[in-house]
């Protein structure tokens, strides 16, 4: 099978499995208990009130055609009015992505290059100082609740010693200039941030130390040390590279993961967000928009996972994708 | 037996000198200017989360911490030093609720026993160390409906066997009573609460109440659930008993869509399923009062029959308590039954000003009120959260006003008002309101604001069936334009309540003429026609929309058109 074909068959697999999610999706809003309208609870949203309510919702349609409709929607990418605002869903989507996007990127470039740098450091010498400060901060990290680890930031630096901005993503109102906003911008990112990258690199550091650390122990990396090879090529040539598959698809597995993470940095910081909108969503039993933005998690989901395995192809010497087929 | 007690007035003294909070009822008149802004221009960060918003609060990003009820964040901006709080009792009510279609509460005397079992002062002195305000009629001590002389079921064990007894509920065996009809002990019977995680107030009161009634043989015991389906199965009526709460208004309509029997259907509000001709009439004259003092008194009748069927045990109201960094601000007002910091609190938009360093008032300037939510949709015609109303009630103005103090009516852009009757149909009489509107009063874009649009929003309101006025504009018949400032509204049927009905957030014909898609609509966004800099939301209030950036803040600057300027 040559890597067209593979692509192509990973291709109709993540569609078919796109399907099958926002199919879920559908059911279980509707399953779940609950009623939009019963969000209302206010003496004089009459009877009457809430009937033309569930009529302008469209919830006086039986389900199948509900379903219809939401699948016959999502196809043109209209995914709605939100129930709770009476806006376009991907209008509020697309005013929240881009502080999500920032926020997740920064987040995610520090948390993996500090985590993988600490557990690659550690792995290089097990048993020293460095690891046995690297074993018990990553464990802490691992397992410390983000909430916590937040609220702690906010009352530290918002509160007992007040330099940091505790919410939102700018100055309100921001400073005049471009340059100036910039630097603003980039300062509401340092604690949320910051943050993160505690409660996140534990896990990338134990995960990079044991893989590395396994890999340090086979028979090609002896060879390689018996070679003469410098300790820093052996490291990064050699035992690195052999691990970089699990850590590859670790990375992009991990990405839809922050985007629906964020609903706590979002909430506590305050941040205008896709993660926090889901949480309002969900509990607000606005069909619309926690549709919407489990459409956009699934959609991130699914290409992630295609991702992953495109390059794990490219990455992984031993899996040949062409002459020899996919392993 | 109940007896006849007058709770409320020591009660809320009581409270009030244990809070040693300012602005609080049988404190000295309020003051109150009816002119205003005294500031340039409001900026709104919005802080979600509420640790950040207390931060910013002590931190003086936010004159204001509003609506506290957390007795932890109440102790707490009592110690601040540059924080003064206000308190005034709140149009709130927290209960438990019986379901009187089924056995075994169906009868008056388990239900009776159940509230002689709820130990009120206890569950406020435990839950909430005392900053709520027992609660035992059916409207709120605010509302000048309230009547102070109902009968009370006091705390006690003993009078609640005392009731069992007489009934013939005698205890078996194992200490259940025994239902005298069948012979067999009663069943358990199961309080819904939310759960310990979403309301661990709600929760533990459940399980306290369930525990008291267990020591008169009472099998109660709490069921904490997830709050839709909590809120499923009173819709459907199926549940025994379970405790959530109102806010309401200073009319007691409520006790009409609470307990009328027209109401028990799905999806009505009457969840205890209230089945009573008497009070049914009693009801009906008050939702279809006349006047004022027939109001009053169907009012009256209403809440001694409740007092005795004991469809709900009202429990306690929440007291408005907010606190002000006095040392940033002054002419706050604190408005009875809405608290010195609510959307429904004109007044101190209006009164709000900055202090210099050694506390004087002084005029202009910037002021900053944190926001707990996002403003997210900021048409009138679809804004329904009190987060939108934060901001939109510093945009707009209405017909008439409220006195602080008294929550008398006031002539506000309606210089005066008229009530009279008139027949739909032969034979039938309905309600005309005849609003003379003030002259001179101009849309924030410099437009005269007219009779024509307030014709224009009643006329848009119900030819798009928006759900949100529904209630208000669902009995108007027609709208007739008297001359420019003068215009006249004939409902199909006779209430004194209809005069609220002009409540309604008016729209500027001259934008909205336009509008066909209503729901859509972002006139926020749009830029105005005519002038430079400004939106299409247009209002006739204090201030105006100068910036929305979502997430992130809303600035509002004072209106240069505004018709109570303070010149």
């Amino acid at each position: 099978m040559g890597f067209r074909s593979y692509v192509i068959r990973r291709l109709v697999y993540a569609v078919i499995v796109l399907y099958v999610i926002l199919t879920l999706n559908f059911i279980l809003f509707r399953v779940m208990p609950g009623d939009p309208t019963k969000m209302i609870i206010d003496p004089n949203f009459t009877p009457e009130a809430k009937a033309e309510l569930r009529r302008q919702f469209g919830l006086d349609e039986p389900p199948w055609k509900q379903y219809l409709n939401y699948m016959k929607n999502l196809l043109k990418f209209d995914l709605g009015y939100s129930f709770s605002t009476r806006r376009h869903v991907w209008n509020e989507l697309k005013e929240r992505l881009p502080n999500t996007i920032k926020l997740f990127l920064a987040t995610f470039v520090l948390t993996s290059t500090v985590g993988m740098s600490l557990g690659v450091k550690a792995a290089a010498t097990p048993g020293s100082f460095r690891d046995r400060v690297v074993i018990p901060a990553g464990l802490f990290s691992h397992a410390v609740p983000t909430f916590f680890v937040q609220l702690l930031m906010l009352l530290l630096f918002g509160y007992y010693w007040p330099i940091m901005p505790i919410h939102g993503t700018m100055s309100a109102p921001p400073p005049v200039g471009a340059w100036p906003q910039f630097v603003d911008k980039l300062w509401h990112l340092v604690l949320p941030v910051t943050s993160n990258m505690i409660v996140g690199f534990g896990s990338w550091a134990l995960y990079a130390r044991n893989t590395m650390i396994e890999a340090l122990g086979q028979d090609y990396i002896i060879t390689a040390r018996a070679k003469g090879m410098s300790e820093r090529d052996v490291l990064y040539k050699h035992a690195l590279r052999s691990v970089l598959p699990p850590i590859v698809t670790l990375l992009f597995m991990s990405l839809p993961g922050m985007v629906s993470g964020a609903v706590i940095t979002e909430s506590i910081f305050s941040w205008h967000g896709v993660g926090r909108y889901l949480l309002d969503a969900t509990l607000q039993m606005d069909y619309p928009a926690a549709q919407g933005a489990f459409y956009l998690i699934a959609l991130a989901v699914v290409i992630c996972n295609l991702l992953a395995d495109v390059v794990y192809g490219l990455v992984d010497p031993r899996i040949r994708v062409g002459a020899g087929g996919v392993k | 037996m109940p007896k006849k007690v007058r709770l409320p007035i020591a009660l809320v003294l009581a409270l009030v000198l244990a809070l040693g909070i300012a602005g609080a009822p049988g404190a000295a008149k309020m003051a109150f200017e009816t002119t205003g802004p005294h500031v340039d221009e409001i900026i709104m960060p919005i802080i979600k989360d509420s640790e950040a918003r207390r931060i910013a609060f002590e931190r003086g990003e936010s004159v204001v911490w509003a609506g506290l009820t957390q007795p932890e964040d109440i102790d707490r901006a009592k110690s601040m030093p540059n924080a003064e709080m206000t308190m005034t009792l709140g149009f709130h009510m927290f209960y438990l609720c019986f379901n009187m279609r089924e056995e075994p509460l169906a009868n008056q005397p388990i239900r009776q026993a159940i509230a002689h079992c709820t130990d009120r002062d206890n569950i406020i002195r435990t839950l909430f160390k005392g900053y709520m305000l027992p609660m035992t009629s059916f409207v709120p001590q605010v509302s000048p409906f309230y009547k102070a002389d109902v009968p009370v079921y006091a705390y006690s064990h003993g009078k609640a066997a005392e009731v069992l007894d007489k009934a013939g509920y005698k205890r078996g065996s194992d200490g259940i009573r025994i239902d005298p009809k069948t012979g067999k002990p009663l069943r358990e019977m199961k309080i819904f609460t939310p759960t310990y995680e979403v309301a661990p107030t709600s929760a533990e009161l459940g399980k306290m109440i369930a525990d008291s009634c267990q020591k008169v043989g009472l099998p109660v015991v709490p069921e904490p659930m997830d709050f839709p389906v909590m809120l499923d199965k009173i819709d459907i009526h199926e549940f025994d008993m379970y405790v959530l709460a109102w806010g309401l208004s200073r009319n007691p309509t409520h006790l009409y869509s609470f307990f009328h029997s027209s109401m028990d259907v799905e999806a009505g509000y009457n969840n205890p399923g209230m089945r009573n001709a008497e009070y049914d009439k009693q009801s009906e004259r008050l939702y279809y009062a006349a006047d004022l003092k027939e109001a009053k008194e169907a009012a009256d009748a209403c809440q001694l029959i409740l007092a005795r069927e004991m469809p709900y045990v009202p429990l306690y109201s929440r007291p408005y308590i907010d606190a002000f960094r006095d040392d940033l601000v002054t002419g706050y007002v604190p408005m009875m039954g809405f608290g010195a910091a609510s959307y429904n609190n004109q007044w101190t938009t209006m009164n709000i000003r900055r202090v210099d360093r050694r506390g004087k008032a002084i005029e202009g300037g910037t002021i900053r009120w944190a926001l707990q939510e996002e403003p997210k949709n900021l048409n009138p015609c679809v804004a329904s959260s009190a987060y939108e109303q934060e901001v939109l009630s510093r945009l707009n103005d209405s017909l008439m006003a409220m006195h602080p103090e008294t929550l008398d009516d006031m002539p506000w852009m309606a210089r005066k008002w008229d009530v009279g009757v008139w027949e739909p149909e032969p034979g039938k009489k309905g309600t005309t309101v005849t609003w003379y509107i003030q002259k001179g009063i101009k849309w924030s874009d410099g437009m005269p604001f007219t009779a024509e649009d307030v014709e224009f929003t009643i006329n848009y309101l119900k030819k798009n069936d928006v759900p949100r006025y529904l209630d208000a504009t669902q009995d108007i018949v027609k709208v007739e334009l008297i001359d420019r400032y003068t215009v006249k509204v004939y409902f199909d049927n006779i209430s004194y309540w209809h005069v609220y009905n002009a409540g309604l957030a008016f729209l500027p014909k001259h934008i909205w003429k336009d509008v066909e898609d209503w729901k859509g609509f972002e006139p926020w966004k749009e830029a105005h026609p005519k002038i430079k800099g400004y939106s299409k939301l247009v209002g006739t209030g204090p201030f105006i929309l100068k910036d929305y950036v979502p997430g992130e803040y809303v600035r509002l600057v004072k209106n240069p058109n505004y018709w109570r300027l303070n010149k």
